[in-house]
């Protein structure tokens, strides 16, 4: 089967061989190692990307539902060699330890201001309600999302 | 990893219908994924013999929330999340916003449907409680028609539903709502986020004259597959609002989990907590009227 989506921003056309999950299909095919695996099962958030706009697991999307979709991973927040807002807040309020849980926090942080470009504290943390860190704890990440809505 | 099925996508129902009717054993209707593509993974037998995956997400009909004279119907592609942000449901069947809510996380709520929440019938099935309350009945097609049926007589067991190979579920119907019921939904699990169920409630009461008039009562997760307790309801119409009443409810309710689940492992925390929970939920949405 053969798949066209838009990956940050670019069309792509994709000749699926066989079955697999959108995370397969990024990291394997397309070499957007970004993206990460840690549970497999839809509870750490790792694997976050938004497709259509929504923040979504990729390890529970197959590669043939983003058909005709419009998906953007954490290679597509940077203009170039310049960090988003977003991930420039990640490095200076040091939401960042091993970095494993990163691309997911910053993907359902993206998700949510696409949505709601002024969320409460509240909404920032359901947002990443569904990201587990093992490392950071998650003060310094709301901080940083915070920050971003408030432009400091 | 991914067993090699043959990938269905049909846009329409009728191609859905013609799909159905090719289908032998072993085929399965995609929806959110969310337990599918994980079932895969973890090499579950219930998923990974299947050979034909029938995607439902681009048949617009299944996609949508209608209100039709009264009543709401509800698309089987319909996610949690669009559950959540629908003004309709939000007013009129308030039970279903909450239970929705609390299941899984954003990423998890923006796939999972409703419908394969039940459909999967596993005992931790959020949506089910606020559903059976609400007393909703189900739409089912096949190739050679449809048939409608109440949700309570769709879920049989654990994992196991009255859908046959070659039908699929369209649409959940949800009767017009009575105003005059107030209700809550409680769920209690392990931790706060993206929490699996251990104990779920949903009930509804209309009282008129500090009596019940009416009142239904659905649990999940604490039995095998969600349940409507028609003789609890059907003991209490009529008896007045008080604290008495209440906990009379909330013991009934406990002696029926344990009739319907027998003894386990965990009965000796589970029991006192749902009689607590559905005591303390009576009292806090309904107490205040007794005065
Ligand atoms: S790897 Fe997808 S949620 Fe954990
Ligand atoms: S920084 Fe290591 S898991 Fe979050």
């Amino acid at each position: 089967m053969i798949i066209n989506f838009k990956i940050n921003g670019k069309e792509t056309l994709i000749n699926l061989t066989k079955n697999k999950r959108l995370i397969d299909l990024l990291r394997d095919d397309l070499k957007l190692t970004g993206t990460k695996e840690g549970c497999s099962i839809g509870e750490c958030g790792a694997c976050t990307v938004i497709v259509n706009g929504k923040a979504v697991n990729s390890c529970l999307v197959l590669a043939q539902q983003v058909d005709e979709c419009d998906v953007i991973t954490v290679e597509g927040l940077a203009e170039g060699n310049k960090l988003s807002e977003l991930q420039q807040n990640f490095l200076k309020y040091g939401a960042i330890q091993c970095g494993f849980c990163t691309p997911g926090m910053l993907m359902s942080a993206y998700a949510l201001f696409l949505e709601n470009p002024t969320p409460s504290r509240e909404e920032i943390e359901t947002a990443i309600e569904g990201n587990l860190c093992r490392c950071t704890g998650y003060k310094p990440i709301i901080q940083a999302i915070t920050s971003t809505v408030s432009g400091e | 990893m991914i067993p090699q099925f043959k990938y269905y996508r049909p846009k329409s129902i009728n191609e859905l219908k013609s799909i159905l009717g090719d289908m032998q054993d072993n085929s399965r209707i995609l929806a959110g994924g969310t337990d599918i593509v994980p079932g895969f993974i973890q090499q579950s037998s219930r998923f990974t013999s299947i050979t034909n995956l029938i995607d439902i997400n681009c048949i617009a009909d299944l996609k949508a929330i209608k209100n039709v004279d009264g009543q709401v119907l509800i698309g089987s592609a319909i996610t949690f999340a669009e559950i959540m942000k629908n003004e309709l449901i939000q007013t009129h069947f308030p039970l279903l916003t909450k239970a929705a809510s609390t299941v899984g996380s954003i990423q998890i709520r923006n796939r999972a449907t409703v419908v394969g929440n039940f459909v999967n019938n596993a005992p931790c099935a959020d949506s089910v409680p606020p559903l059976l309350v609400y007393d909703a009945s189900i739409k089912i097609i096949s190739p050679n028609g449809e048939r409608n049926i109440p949700l309570n007589e769709f879920l049989l067991n654990p994992y196991e539903t009255q859908l046959k190979k070659n039908e699929c579920v369209t649409e959940i119907i949800i009767p017009a709502p009575k105003e005059n019921f107030i209700g809550d939904f409680y769920k209690l699990g392990r931790r706060s986020a993206v929490s699996i169920s251990r104990i779920s409630l949903a009930f509804l009461m209309h009282e008129e004259n500090k009596f019940i008039k009416e009142f239904k009562i659905a649990s999940g997760a604490i039995t095998p597959i969600g349940k409507r307790f028609y003789e609890i309801e059907n003991a209490f119409v009529g008896k007045e609002i008080s604290s008495e009443t209440f906990m009379e409810i909330a013991s009934t309710l406990g002696e029926k989990v344990l009739e319907t689940t027998g003894l386990r492992w965990s009965t000796d925390y589970k029991l006192p907590v749902v009689q607590q929970m559905l005591y303390q939920l009576l009292e806090r949405n309904v107490g205040g009227i007794s005065g």
